[in-house]
């Protein structure tokens, strides 16, 4: 999912990095107001954070015949919503750009906002629309998690084909083009993160249900229900 | 007990199901070569734009990993750096729930939020 540095123009490297650096001051100022409400925020801002280390470490084989790598993005945008999700995001993709050469300074703003942004920001609106009704927890978490690391990489391929249309097809043809690459290697990835995602959450609401309560996560009727459900069943 | 574990069950099945596409697609397609996607993407601007790949110099001055064995060893550490994170807090909560039960100042642990 990242665009490697020096492959994208200039005037477009810093389109994207305008458009991720208010994201940014956003998250600082969310990240700031939660944790002095409330400090446990931070263990759970470890266990989200984390994950997006080491998923977004693992570069797996797919079905195209190429590698990609999950985003995990999904937790932390429905625990602390997609602007302090992109800030933690900008921590592992400087990491990667300074240290790993995946993606470059130039390139970070575009990268930004495709993982840290548009990924978390889907997923963040799906979580939103499923949390009041009859949906379960887990099928909510999971179906925002793999639409995050989805729309990471048709973001992606969004950016790479506006900066490079086809000289036939245009913006449209090398869109299809890079989605090919990006988005069609990713589906089995996205899949597979979203169940894994679904399955930790599973372990938070087993071991520190009261957090999700505290953050208002989801509503305590739901959250009362599943972590009875899941001690019924033993 | 199965329902317990569906979770889990169902996680089993999924990372199952994609070492099975990947042994499949080894299968289907042999000459594969599995590179990462930011490399086939840029192949594919290089194909669009007709400009070599070598000619994309780097905006910014870039270091890059001198071997792939250097490049791996980092990425573990990113990967191992969410681990601790990962499992101290896990860690943490656990026992704060055993000390609570213990304490008595809850009923069954899962139950009481």
């Amino acid at each position: 999912m990242h665009v490697m540095e020096g492959f994208l123009p200039a005037t477009w490297c810093i389109v994207w990095w305008l458009v991720a650096l208010p994201s940014l001051a956003l998250g600082l100022y969310q990240l700031k107001r939660v944790m002095a409400v409330d400090r446990e925020a931070l263990a759970l801002l470890g266990v989200t954070g984390a994950f997006i280390f080491i998923l977004s470490s693992l570069k797996l084989p797919s079905v195209t015949g190429s590698c990609s790598h999950p985003t995990g993005t999904g937790l932390s945008a429905i625990s602390f919503g997609p602007w302090i999700t992109s800030l933690v995001a900008a921590i592992v993709l400087l990491f990667q750009a300074l240290f790993l050469a995946h993606g470059g300074l130039s390139t970070l703003g575009a990268n930004l906002v495709s993982m840290g942004i548009a990924g978390p920001l889907v997923g963040y609106g799906i979580y939103r629309a499923l949390r009041e009704t009859q949906v379960s927890i887990f099928f909510t978490v999971f179906l925002a998690s793999a639409l995050a690391d989805l729309v990471t990489y048709v973001v992606t391929s969004l950016e790479l084909a506006l900066a490079y249309p086809a000289e036939v097809g245009g913006f449209a043809g090398s869109f299809t083009v890079f989605l090919g690459i990006f988005a069609l290697t990713q589906v089995p990835l996205a899949l597979v993160e979203g169940v894994i995602l679904a399955l930790v959450f599973k372990y938070i609401v087993q071991l520190k249900p009261e957090i999700l309560v505290q953050l208002k996560i989801f509503p305590e009727e739901k959250i009362v229900a599943a972590a009875r459900g899941l001690a019924d069943a033993a | 007990m199965l329902r317990k574990y569906r979770l889990e069950v169902v996680a089993a099945i999924a990372v199952l199901a994609f070492i099975g596409l990947f042994l499949a697609t080894t299968i289907t397609a042999p000459s594969a070569e599995f590179a990462g996607s930011d490399t086939v993407g840029s192949a594919r601007i290089s194909e669009i734009t007709g400009i070599p790949e070598d000619q994309f110099a780097p905006l910014v001055p870039q270091w890059a990993p001198p071997s792939g064995e250097i490049e791996s060893a980092l990425f573990a550490l990113q990967a191992a750096v969410g681990g601790v994170v990962l499992g101290y807090v896990f860690g943490t909560w656990r026992a704060q729930r055993r000390m609570e039960a213990r304490a008595g100042l809850s009923g069954t642990p899962e139950t009481d939020v």
